[in-house]
């Protein structure tokens, strides 16, 4: 739509830049991104200055993104057929399953009902081990021709994961992308037996708790939940994360609550609270401008229930803005 | 002609936007507006108030104007690209543009070559600036005035410029006013998409104003030790941390005529670390380790740490509170009640035992000289420093805290491979009896 504010610039207004483009880059594992702030470009009449771009031949095939590696295998030589793979996939697929169906026979969700209706905290994500990454996928701007570079590795002691890199918010000269420089890390989606998609039922807690250990820079945390039509395909509930920087660790606590509704990047004038019993992923993205190396230390991430939390959500339910 | 009314309300509103603008007076200017809209007057020519005469340097682009030709409006900017960018020449070019054309052809092109260029003039910032720009729109040529008109997107270029603006705007985080909202309802009407755009920033923009829990001031001090003081006290944690100031920046000049700018020094320790560094066994080294980044909105400064590893379990002394410490609520309970399912409120996670902070400081130069300064000034309220002995571990670059297990060389041994910390103690003891000295130099150099 146009006119909508960008969730980049709501952190802009409080620290000076966000040129976050990316809460679709949360939802998606896939490489091919187009940033809210690119598809608005769309409409937008050209600048002043035209640059055509050279046009290219039908035997070229797609636009190819500036960021995406040129593709010159045929589509079916990239996939392994290796026996070795095979058996490993066969072992890791058939011992899910069999715990699917023992963990039944213990209760909900392989936990006894009683600890499954009473917990009141559960760590969902906590780095001890360099399995502990392969949950998570880091992206950056450089998907679509930017120069900011995210890497992610385990902490010293092994004990957190680290996620550090460059931000450049230099836009990449495509002609049609005017912000850049972001940098995400996202929960893959848990996955049941044989690649099935699963999802966290959160609905017996309602805050968010983290411990980190940033540098001083706003982050934002992206929550995706299942979705049902098509154009709430890139809905995702945001929030901020403002890191104090310095030596000492900082423990977050964020009610499901305040998270409030994107979709590409833009806020909705809709707003709606996020519903806890089908949430996919979470994950974290920086898009300040300032350009330079940043670092996140992240020690677990827990989902907890505070009993003297009532607020159902933190922004107004009624239509804001009425048909015309 | 609508000009008439145009210009007039052009001048009505410079009139009011000289005083606070209220809900009342903006309804009364809406109300004035519309009743204006009677006296339409179809043929009569403009009526021109006296102006002020068009600065010489810009005559040629007046010309040029009249003669139609196509030329972009980013030439005006660069004629005046030659001169100091400034606000004033800034407003000086949308003067000119103003003036030249009351129907203001090629406004859209003009306004998005000046929201492109307003960077470069350093007015990006300033709400003025971005008024005045919005008043190059003519008013009322684009408020649609019955049902077809609102469907069907009525001047969507225009619309959409109207958009770009206030998007910089929101970029740069400004706050609209109420003049804004004004020059917004006259341009494009109330149902337009550049006014829900400013409801919507009207909406959201206050909501997420405080939500920073550790908010930075817009305007960073820019004495270098003042900005120390402000990020010390920031990454403390802790309201009884004390600043102390080691050394001023200043510039001396030797004997020799040499000039040496020393840099600024400035530490900070709360009574806690203090007593725990009193505690610290004399036996175990203390590290410097730095720098360490800290972003304050764009601007990064790096600090530097004090620290020491954790006790291993063995060498832990449990210490029974001193009930007389605090005298309002015990600290310690020893009730013998269980705790149920739903009353756990700690997390399943085993505690990272990173070691204590000591202290944190900040310098204008990285180096051990300076940072031997900074213990230099510490030991004065910690006696046991002249004792224990501290290493530096200085990385070019910024990097993450250490943990337990040293896994990075450090200047002191040169760059050798990992190793436990066990196999390094007996090599410090040499050094243990060499920095026993008391103070100064810290650490053999290489």
């Amino acid at each position: 739509m146009i006119g909508e504010i960008s969730i980049r610039h709501l952190l802009m207004h409080e620290y000076i830049g966000t040129e976050m483009s990316l809460p679709k880059m949360t939802r998606l594992p896939s490489v091919r991104l187009l940033s809210s702030i690119h598809q608005h470009h769309q409409m937008l009449p050209p600048s002043v200055t035209l640059l055509t771009a050279p046009r290219r031949a039908v035997s070229q095939g797609e636009y190819r993104r500036p960021g995406k590696p040129k593709e010159d295998r045929f589509p079916w030589q990239p996939i392994n057929f290796s026996f070795s793979k095979g058996v490993q996939g066969i072992k890791k697929h058939f011992t899910l399953l069999k715990k699917e169906f023992s963990e039944r026979w213990v209760g909900p969700e392989g936990k006894p009902v009683l600890e499954h209706m009473l917990e009141q905290n559960r760590v969902m994500w906590e780095f001890r081990g360099p399995e502990s990454l392969d949950q998570w996928t880091v992206s950056s701007d450089h998907e679509i021709g930017g120069q900011s570079e995210a890497y992610l590795k385990l902490g010293k002691n092994n004990n957190t994961c680290f996620l550090y890199g460059t931000l450049s918010s230099t836009p990449p000269k495509d002609g049609e992308t005017r912000y850049s420089g972001y940098c995400t890390m996202r929960s893959k989606r848990p996955q049941a037996s044989f690649d099935r998609k699963k999802h966290y039922d959160w609905s017996s807690f309602n805050t968010l708790h983290l411990r980190v250990r940033g540098d001083g820079r706003p982050w934002m945390i992206n929550i995706g939940a299942e979705t049902y039509f098509s154009h709430q395909k890139d809905d995702i509930y945001n929030y901020f994360l403002y890191t104090r920087g310095g030596p000492y660790w900082q423990d977050v606590q964020i009610p499901f609550s305040k998270f409030f509704l994107t979709n590409r990047g833009r806020v909705q004038d809709d707003q709606h609270p996020l519903w806890l019993d089908k949430v996919n992923s979470i994950g974290f993205t920086l898009g300040d401008k300032a350009d330079g190396p940043f670092q996140l230390e992240i020690d677990f991430i827990a989902v907890s229930k505070d009993y003297a939390h009532t607020e159902e959500f933190a922004y107004e339910l009624y239509k804001k803005n009425p048909d015309v | 002609m609508k000009s008439a009314r145009c210009l007039l309300q052009l001048q009505c509103l410079t009139l009011v936007g000289q005083s606070t603008r209220s809900a009342a007076q903006y309804g009364a200017l809406l109300r004035a507006a519309s009743s204006r809209r009677v006296f339409r007057h179809f043929h009569s020519g403009p009526a021109r108030p006296k102006e002020q005469p068009i600065p010489a340097e810009f005559v040629n682009g007046d010309d040029k104007k009249r003669d139609r030709s196509l030329v972009a409006h980013d030439d005006l900017f660069e004629r005046v690209a030659r001169e100091v960018k400034t606000k004033a020449t800034f407003n000086k070019v949308v003067d000119v543009f103003i003036k030249n054309d009351v129907r203001r052809r090629g406004h859209v092109e003009f306004i998005y070559a000046a929201l492109k260029k307003m960077p470069e003039f350093g007015v990006e910032r300033d709400l003025v600036v971005y008024n005045r720009l919005l008043d190059v729109f003519p008013k009322e040529v684009f408020v649609p005035r019955n049902f077809i008109q609102r469907m069907f997107n009525h001047y969507p270029r225009q619309q959409e410029c109207g958009v770009q603006l206030l998007e910089q705007m929101e970029n740069y985080g400004i706050m609209p006013n109420m003049e804004t909202k004004v020059l917004l309802v006259q341009i494009f009407g109330e149902k337009g998409h550049p006014m829900r755009k400013f409801q919507r920033i009207m909406y959201w923009f206050p909501k997420f104003k405080h939500v920073n829990p550790f908010p930075v001031p817009k305007h960073l001090p820019e004495d270098p030790v003042d900005l120390a003081r402000f990020s010390l006290t920031r990454i403390a944690n802790d309201r009884d941390a004390k600043v102390t100031v080691h050394q001023l920046p200043c510039t001396d000049v030797t004997e020799s005529g040499e000039q040496i700018t020393l840099p600024h020094v400035v530490g900070i320790q709360s009574p806690s670390q203090v007593e725990l560094l009193a505690k610290h066994n004399p036996n175990r080294p203390l590290f410097v380790e730095g720098p360490f980044p800290l972003w304050l909105r764009s601007k990064c400064v790096y600090y530097y740490v004090l620290r020491a590893d954790p006790t291993p379990p063995e060498e832990k002394v449990e210490e029974p509170f001193d009930p007389e410490r605090c005298l309002d609520y015990p600290l310690q309970l020893d009730l013998d009640l269980d705790r149920d399912l739903g009353d756990e409120e700690s997390f399943d996670v085993e505690d990272l035992d990173e070691g204590p902070v000591f202290a944190m400081c900040m310098t204008g130069l990285g180096e051990q000289a300076v940072l031997n300064q900074w213990i230099s000034g510490l030991q004065e309220d910690n006696p046991i420093l002249g004792q224990v002995p501290t290493l530096f571990r200085l990385d070019a670059g910024p990097r993450e805290l250490q943990g337990a297990t040293d896994t990075e060389s450090f200047h002191h041994h040169g760059p050798e491979p990992e190793y436990q910390k066990e196999e390094r103690q007996p090599q410090e003891e040499p050094e243990v009896t060499l920095e026993e000295e008391p103070r100064t130099s810290q650490r053999m150099k290489r």
